[in-house]
């Protein structure tokens, strides 16, 4: 889907606020403060419900007001999609097309989006988590049902935590067999979840370099390796083996949530031996490479939003990134402009306390 | 430190014990039955005293019974030989609803549940293993929730507390509601319905 006009009401520093989006390249100019990365927000929040920015309802609330409103209307399949959500103290609630939606996941779908921001960087420099939830997220974005198996696992390590340490070091006979069924649970949809990781870095892999290429303009390779926290041929072997260990620790020591995934440029481990910038490409990289991914499979390229992206690479990096933009519509911020040699469709920037429509596509 | 009067806050905080009521709740339904009627209140707080002192769980299948007996455990036309494994009395009333079932049941009273400290030995599972030992039962139907904790409780019956036994052992199948669209289905018990699909 491509959105078309986008209305907010109360969000963030914006009281009232009504602009047009072209389809291809929009670029948000403006001084820090000015409320660039909140206009992305609001647009992120259209297909996720959720900030990329992880700040909670309140705080996208405006101050002074009780509740926020974005709407928006886009195009899919020639036909006009209307988004509205209402977000309020611990209450949001959206609609499609008039149609309120009974759970969020039944918002994915409607509008798609990649969001690339400056806490991206964590994706490359930060511990497992980050990239494991980067792949998991991939996972629901190409397959919804997915969602199941991974609130699945969670309640059944939090099950199988809690009864390890009831057991604190021994056990019942009970709590024994209790253990032996939450193994067998654990071990299945823990392995079937490292299997689809795997899978996916397989397909990714080649898209991250070359994103990696177009941007550095270099010939390196992306390479991933998904470290397993297990190397028994099934994951129901270790977790047997694992068990005297759990049950002393009153954790579960193997699964999907004690794998990494390490990422290497060229062979060198990007976590511990690239440079920062080489970090900040990878990072987009592998944003990009995702987001190439889901327009493959899905036939329809998602929304690209990329937030400050722009101040984080060198002259080069960023005009590349700017002429290698994937087919799609794509929303860029930006507090020191464009390369000189970019060309926008649209350019929309605040002066004063007002955005205004710099630049229009001649053919609107 | 309390706004009101002390029994008021007695009874606010005993109903805000129940099941699915919040404090706002509990603090409307006082208030209600502060200006109600002398009689309907009483009335409420006998039904209450009259449930727990005549009111017991059967003593052979734990369903609510009055008396030690429930009414299908002491009704001679049912099935003797066909058990059907329930978490809760009211799933029983569901069941009942459907005519389908002529056997007898055993309710568990829960499920495994670790987070909440719920085990095997917190629910009537050692009675479950002790009546298919005695009573001669040929087919055992478990009918736990479609959930995590009821499919874990399901595999703990099948593969630990019956694996003795030479008795037959059936889940209940998952899958579309009768009469509905296929269209309107969710993915997941679509997904469940499609895999547990049937020879014509």
């Amino acid at each position: 889907m491509k959105l078309a006009t986008v209305w907010l009401t109360d969000f963030r520093n914006y009281e009232q606020l009504e602009i047009n989006l072209d389809e291809g390249f929009t670029a948000v100019l403006g001084p820090n403060g000015a409320g660039k990365s909140n206009l992305l927000e609001s647009l992120a929040l259209l297909a996720t419900l959720k900030s990329f920015r992880r700040a909670p309802t309140d705080s996208l609330v405006r101050k002074g007001a009780d509740r926020a409103i974005v709407r928006a209307t886009g195009i899919r399949d020639d036909r006009e999609v209307l988004i509205e959500l209402e977000l309020a103290k611990g209450r949001t609630r959206a609609q499609v097309n008039r149609q309120p939606l009974k759970r969020t996941r039944d918002l994915l779908g409607a509008l798609r989006v990649t969001v690339f921001g400056p806490d991206d960087l964590a994706l490359v420099k930060e511990g497992p988590s980050v990239r494991r939830e980067y792949i998991d997220d991939l996972i629901v974005a190409l397959d919804p049902p997915a969602d199941a198996v991974l609130s699945d696992l969670d309640r059944i390590l939090k099950q199988r935590n809690a009864l390890l340490r009831q057991m604190s070091g021994s056990g019942d006979e009970a709590s024994l067999l209790t253990l032996d069924i939450w193994d067998d649970k654990l071990a299945a949809a823990g392995e079937h979840l490292t299997i689809r990781r795997e899978n996916l870095l397989v397909d990714l892999m080649p898209l991250a370099t070359e994103s990696y290429r177009v941007l550095s303009n270099t010939e390196v390779d992306v390479v991933a390796f998904y470290n397993r926290s297990w190397d028994t041929e099934h994951m129901a072997e270790a977790v047997a083996d694992s068990r005297a260990n759990d049950q002393r620790r009153g954790t579960t020591s193997v699964g999907p949530h004690r794998d990494d995934i390490v990422v290497t440029v060229d062979g060198f481990d990007s976590r511990t031996e690239c440079s920062q910038g080489e970090q900040r490409t990878l990072a987009l990289a592998l944003r990009l490479a995702g987001h190439r991914l889901l327009a493959e499979r899905l036939g329809e390229s998602p929304l690209l939003l990329l937030d400050d992206v722009l101040s984080e690479l060198d002259p080069d990096r960023a005009r590349a990134l700017l002429n290698s933009l994937p087919p799609g519509q794509t929303v860029i911020t930006s507090a020191q402009g464009l390369p000189p040699d970019t060309v926008p469709d649209q350019v929309l920037e605040h002066r004063g306390d007002r955005l205004e429509v710099v630049k229009m596509n001649d053919l609107d | 430190m309390s706004a009101y009067a002390k029994p008021v806050e007695v009874l606010i905080d005993e109903l805000g014990r129940l099941p699915g009521i919040g404090p706002k709740s509990a603090q409307r339904i006082a208030f209600h039955l502060l200006k109600a009627d002398r009689v309907d209140a009483q009335r409420l707080a006998d039904a209450v005293v009259e449930l727990k002192e005549k009111v017991a769980f059967c003593e052979t299948c734990f369903n609510v019974a009055e008396g030690d007996e429930c009414t299908i455990c002491g009704d001679p036309r049912r099935e003797q030989h066909v058990l059907c494994v329930v978490e809760e009395p009211k799933d029983i009333a569901a069941l009942e609803k459907t005519g389908a079932f002529n056997g007898r049941y055993h309710v568990l009273l829960g499920a495994i549940n670790p987070l909440e400290g719920i085990g095997p030995e917190q629910i009537k599972m050692r009675e479950l293993a002790l009546r298919v030992a005695q009573d001669d039962i040929t087919e055992v139907i478990i009918c736990t929730n479609p959930n995590l904790e009821g499919e874990t409780t399901a595999a703990f019956i099948a593969n630990k507390i019956l694996a003795p036994f030479e008795v037959k052992v059936t889940r209940l199948a998952s899958g579309l509601p009768v009469g509905g669209d296929l269209e309107y289905a969710d993915e997941l018990t679509l997904g469940r319905a499609l895999e547990g699909r049937q020879a014509l």
